[in-house]
């Protein structure tokens, strides 16, 4: 058995296994370990198993093992904790109170500072799920109580919480990084204006849309002085401090993106204990959230590395580059028939797996026609921010939908979502018809 | 017993989080201020995420927080769904078998060899390899352990949810039994 044969039948059995609910980590490990034996038992053309299981054994630890003994991806863990400690310390929900105090007088306003809540908060933690989940459980509920139709109460939170994915720290991004060996400094810095386009484009679809139907968003009779307004912009500090270091620090080359990672932990450490508002126990909490949910990506990571080298075995990437360079597709086709395999996959997968199974494929290919790497990581997880909101599997919307229960069943949220998906296509277009709006920032930082 | 083995490994994976914290930023601290940097950083905060990542796996697998595509099986019975459970768990410990003999294998070689990082402080290699090793053979036994519980279940005509519990409500007697 040859072994891009064996490459196919693995493959399959992925597709299959994750069909059958196996997790993904485990899918990618077994698969790959069990394809590489074959491949070095069959070797000689004869079945020799005693020589694979040493080779194959050595390959899956060295792989597993270099990825997780890395210095630059502790910014994982770093980053991760950060958002658990900056939630406990109070500092990300300052940011939507300040919103709200300044936008609650427009119409819809509170949509508007739910949505600006979420790009504050997706600037300290890098999850668009946590995000989603995180000022769903805060925003959701004050709208509905106010009266605003269940819709774009919903979808709002829905919709901002992707933008986790995009404006700097995201994880998405450093896995992207991992798996492609672009700088993960220069991702972020990429993400930061199509982040700031989605965010403005949202701001905008909820000003049209409550502009046309006036009833979705009753006004409000609250009123805030001056003095209050100032002190909750005031108030709203530490994000913008944490926020400024991530980025004026790897802006700035005084900091790598770990080295950011690690101040910011501290101090969002510091100015939750200064602040009276983060206990031992919560910062005890969020650590060990922290290392559960770490873990699991990085399982996913660990087994998407052995499986990166398992494909490398197979040749299958080559193949499928062969392929495409004899089907002589243009770059406009190359890149609608990228952009339609990852909205399809969005529907039904998350955005991790989606991104360690595809790209030992994809990067091969991009790179055959000589695209910016780093252009390309900002399109991918654009993509993979529309398949949070894409049904039937939107992730980011049943995390709303668990959050308000049966205030806005799901096909509400996906109703008021098509508004918001409609804006995230064309700021996707934008994006990958001017390459500049994501390489600006980075090569300006060089 | 494995209840507590997982209660501790998840304090040390988070004990290991604060400091790799600390100890990149101590290192930021002293290039900013003395020019100077803390002794082989970089081979501890190495070290320190294999105990940060591997440590708490086995408490991640027991709060069952591993990712799965649910699109499909949620349209099967809630028996079958059940079954397919059990099965990720066995293809789990397929995956994981074949590192922990990897990972023995190499702690044996850098202890025998008296491995070491080269470096100012030439730290041995062995805590990290020793860590990686704990962390696999401790989710192993967690994922044989579900596997045995979940069987149980439902053959005795129950049915298992792979749905994530919540860290703050991680491993409670109650929960893991």
């Amino acid at each position: 058995m040859d072994a891009s044969t064996i490459g196919m039948i693995a493959f399959a059995a992925v597709l299959i296994l994750l069909a059958l609910r196996v997790p993904i980590a485990f899918t990618l490990g077994a698969v790959a370990t069990i394809a590489t034996f074959f491949i070095f038992a069959f070797r000689t053309g004869t079945f020799m198993p005693e020589r694979a299981v040493r080779a194959t054994t050595s390959m899956v630890f060295s792989n597993s093992f270099d990825l997780i003994h890395s210095y630059d991806l502790s910014m994982i863990p770093l980053f991760v904790a950060l958002g658990h400690i900056a939630y406990r310390a109070d500092i990300t929900t300052k940011i939507y109170h300040a919103a709200k105090v300044w936008l609650t007088r427009l119409p819809g306003g509170v949509a508007m500072a739910s949505v600006m809540g979420c790009g504050g908060f997706s600037a300290i933690t890098g999850s668009s799920i946590a995000c989603a989940s995180t000022m769903g459980k805060i925003c959701t509920p004050e709208m509905l109580r106010m009266g605003y139709d269940p819709r774009l109460a919903t979808a709002s939170v829905a919709a901002g919480g992707t933008l986790g994915s995009l404006i700097p720290p995201s994880v998405l991004f450093i896995i992207y990084g991992i798996f492609t060996e672009t700088s993960i400094s220069s991702l972020f810095l990429a993400g930061v204006l199509p982040g700031l386009l989605t965010l403005a484009g949202f701001i905008l679809v909820i000003a049209v849309w409550v502009w046309r139907d006036p009833a979705i968003a009753p006004s409000t009779d609250q009123r805030f002085t001056a003095g209050e307004r100032w002190r909750a912009a005031l108030d709203s500090w530490p994000a913008v401090l944490l926020f400024v270091l991530i980025i004026g620090g790897i802006y700035g080359g005084i900091f790598t993106a770990t080295e950011a990672a690690a101040v910011c932990v501290v101090s969002a450490t510091l100015i939750g204990f200064a602040q009276g508002k983060l206990t031992l126990g919560g910062l005890w909490d969020a650590v060990k959230e922290t290392c559960v949910q770490t873990s699991a990506i990085f399982l996913i990571a660990a087994a998407a590395k052995i499986f990166v080298a398992f494909v490398a075995l197979t040749g299958v990437a080559g193949t499928i580059v062969g392929f495409v360079a004899d089907a002589q597709l243009s770059l406009v086709v190359l890149m609608i028939c990228i952009a339609a395999i990852y909205l399809l996959l969005g529907m039904f997968l998350d955005p991790i797996g989606i991104m360690v199974l595809t790209l030992p494929l994809m990067i091969p290919l991009v790179e055959s026609y000589d695209l910016n790497l780093i252009w390309f990581g900002v399109v991918v997880i654009k993509l993979l921010e529309i398949g949070l909101i894409t049904p039937p599997v939107g992730l980011n919307v049943f995390v709303i939908a668990n959050v308000v229960g049966k205030e806005a069943p799901i096909d509400k949220i996906f109703a008021g979502i098509t508004r918001f998906l409609s804006v995230d296509i064309l700021v996707l277009i934008l994006i990958m018809s001017f390459p500049m709006i994501s390489l600006l920032i980075p090569m300006a930082a060089r | 017993m494995l209840v507590n083995l997982e209660k501790i490994l998840l304090g040390l994976g988070a004990l290991a989080v604060i400091g790799l914290g600390v100890l990149i930023t101590s290192n930021v601290m002293a290039r900013a201020l003395f020019a100077s940097q803390v002794p082989d950083s970089v081979t501890m905060v190495r070290e320190l995420m294999v105990a940060a990542i591997l440590l708490p796996l086995a408490a991640a697998t027991a709060a069952r927080a591993h990712v799965s595509v649910a699109f499909v099986s949620d349209r099967f019975p809630a028996r079958l769904r059940s079954w397919l459970i059990v099965a990720g768990s066995v293809i789990g410990m397929v995956a994981l078998a074949p590192l922990i003999w990897a990972g023995a294998r190499e702690l044996i070689g850098v202890v025998e060899k008296g491995s070491f990082f080269y470096g100012d402080l030439n730290l041995p290699k062995w805590p990290g390899r020793l860590l990686f090793l704990l962390g696999i053979c401790a989710t192993f036994a967690r994922l044989a352990e579900l596997t045995w519980r979940d069987s149980r279940t439902i053959l005795a005509g129950g049915t298992v949810s792979d749905e994530q519990q919540h860290a703050g409500d991680l491993l409670s007697e109650s929960e893991v039994r």
